[in-house]
């Protein structure tokens, strides 16, 4: 795949503030590549983007794909909200905030596909993607395992 | 932690305006709504616009007011992001630093497209920049800001307090009961605990009775040295002791947890520099915009420990009227908060208490209150708390 420009960043996440700090981010989405900035000199993690490394103050942050695996700290069922194409609210849509397995207090937030059971906080979780519109869309789906081995 | 408080008591609020709270003004924009109450609150004290040398705002330009109510020349102006909590500090630290003596403080609310179908089909909505609350209109579903943090939060509250959604439901329920009394508020009929737990959910566990409905408004407040203030009106309101807070993890999936937020640094702040105390509070306004958040400033000041609301609510529940009393005394959110006046982001919370301290609150006037305790904010990034007292 090739790496997608900047111009098609801002043409295929129109609205959204693609910048400098988090373009990165964003071009890994399109090649379905979950990218946070992580300090390439002290290896702390941080999202959302910043310049900066909050630990030790380093400009040499770099945008690192994460393992996807985590559990759900925060989760709501969204019964309705904005307008997307593959979100039908009928059934509540569930979005969860899930504190990746890098680091202790990492999180990044995005929905949960459907499974036989209802998501809820503390399920172990894996990073799957999906497709909204033109463009990949991360999300977490729940292990089979749910309870299996991770903090909560 | 050292805190200072060299402009305790030096400021006053002596004017109040208000326009209706409305879900439609009528072909009035966020101008006109926040020059209607700006006049409104000058009137309030006597004043006239030429006698203003400051003006802040949240939504609508300043300049824009100052241009339209024939302000003459200012010293001071500055527009900061709503809440309006945030340009009444400013506007608090202009006055005690003398960079102006008397500022007019304008809020506005306008309902974006996207709150009704009647707002969707009103080009003048549409067009507006953003909506009424400066979301960025190209939001998605699973964009981790706005009310996902909040609905969200109260999620984890529910799962780490180990209680239910009657927690939620008695911010409601107390909203509506005060609102009964206060003939500005947009929902006036009582709610029951089972209307509640039944209401249409919206984001779960917070469902359309834990959200302030959005309105048309405009809100202004006239702020002035306690001295001039004292030659003005009979009985001004100080502003005791203030403080913002915020976390380095400002963001609402980013907070390290529900314990460590904007709230316990106001609280802190706030009872460091006060020289009143819980005890000396009178009427308390925690902000209601979602229910959690006023659940959350019962924690944060100390009236209970954290996770224990569920219990605190329901011992300081007072039955015959149907609404919190805290100590058989203290009432709260006395307007009946955002959730059933209407979403003006703290300034009817500020409005409210003011009237309550001069005297003017009408039929729901608390006899002899003297001390305000206000937190009008969330708790994520924009945590406020304020002690007011007359």
């Amino acid at each position: 795949m090739t790496t997608p420009t900047d111009v098609e960043l801002f043409e295929r996440f129109g609205g959204a503030d693609v910048d400098h700090d988090n373009k990165e981010h964003y071009r890994g989405l399109l090649q379905r590549r979950l990218l946070l900035n992580r300090c390439g000199d002290c290896g702390w993690w941080h999202h959302p983007p910043l310049p900066r490394c909050p630990r030790c103050r380093s400009n040499q942050v770099v945008a690192t794909e994460v393992g996807g695996r985590g559990t759900v700290y925060l989760l709501t069922f969204m019964h309705q909200g904005p307008p997307a194409p593959d979100v039908d609210y009928a059934t509540p849509y569930p979005v969860a905030s899930v504190e990746l397995d890098e680091q202790p207090g990492l999180r990044y937030t995005a929905g949960v596909v459907g499974g036989p059971v209802p998501p809820a906080i503390g399920d172990r979780v894996h990073l799957v993607w999906a497709t909204r519109g033109d463009r990949p869309l991360p999300m977490f789906a729940v292990d089979d395992d749910r309870h299996g081995g991770g903090r909560e | 932690m050292m805190v200072r408080n060299p402009a305790k008591d030096a400021v006053a609020i002596v004017g109040l305006g208000t326009t209706p709270y409305r879900r439609d003004a009528g072909g009035k924009s966020p101008l006109a709504l926040a020059c209607d109450a700006a006049v409104a609150a000058l009137a309030d004290c006597g004043l006239a616009p030429q006698d203003v040398d400051g003006v802040g705002a949240t939504t609508v330009p300043s300049g824009s007011i100052q241009a339209a109510l024939g302000v003459g020349e200012v010293g001071w102006w500055v527009n900061v992001t709503m809440p309006v909590s945030l340009v009444m500090m400013e506007a608090v630290n202009a006055v005690f630093s003398g960079a102006c003596t008397t500022a007019l403080v304008c809020h506005a609310t306008y309902r974006g497209a996207g709150a009704s179908r009647s707002a969707a089909a009103d080009p003048f909505r549409v067009h507006a920049v953003g909506d009424a609350h400066g979301h960025n209109l190209a939001m998605q579903p699973e964009t981790p800001s706005g009310t996902f943090g909040y609905c969200a939060w109260a999620g984890r509250y529910l799962h780490d307090a180990g209680c239910g959604r009657e927690v939620f439901g008695r911010i409601a329920v107390n909203s509506r009961t005060n609102a009964t009394r206060n003939p500005h508020a947009l929902f006036r009929e009582p709610l029951t605990m089972d209307e509640y737990l039944a209401g249409r959910m919206i984001r779960e566990p917070l469902s359309i009775f834990d959200m302030d409905p959005p309105v048309d408004s405009g809100d202004a407040f006239v702020v002035t040295t306690a001295e001039r203030a004292r030659d003005l009106v009979d009985r001004p309101v100080y502003v005791h002791a203030g403080s913002l807070g915020r976390t380095g993890h400002p963001y609402a999936d980013q907070l390290t947890d529900y314990q460590h937020t904007g709230k316990e640094i106001v609280a802190d702040r706030l009872w460091a520099k006060s020289d009143l105390t819980l005890e000396d509070v009178d009427v308390f306004y925690p902000y209601d915009g979602f229910s959690i958040m006023a659940v959350s400033w019962f924690e944060a000041f100390g009236y209970c420990k954290t996770w224990e609301a569920p219990e605190f609510l329901a011992d300081q529940w007072d039955d015959a009227g149907n609404r919190l009393l805290l100590d058989s005394r203290v009432p709260v959110n006395t307007h009946g908060g955002s959730l059933s006046e209407g979403a003006t982001q703290g300034a009817g919370h500020w409005r409210e208490a003011v009237d309550q301290l001069r005297g003017t609150a009408g039929d729901r006037q608390v006899d002899g209150a003297s001390c305000a305790l206000l937190a009008p904010g969330g708790f994520m990034w924009n945590a406020t708390g304020f002690v007011l007292r007359a």
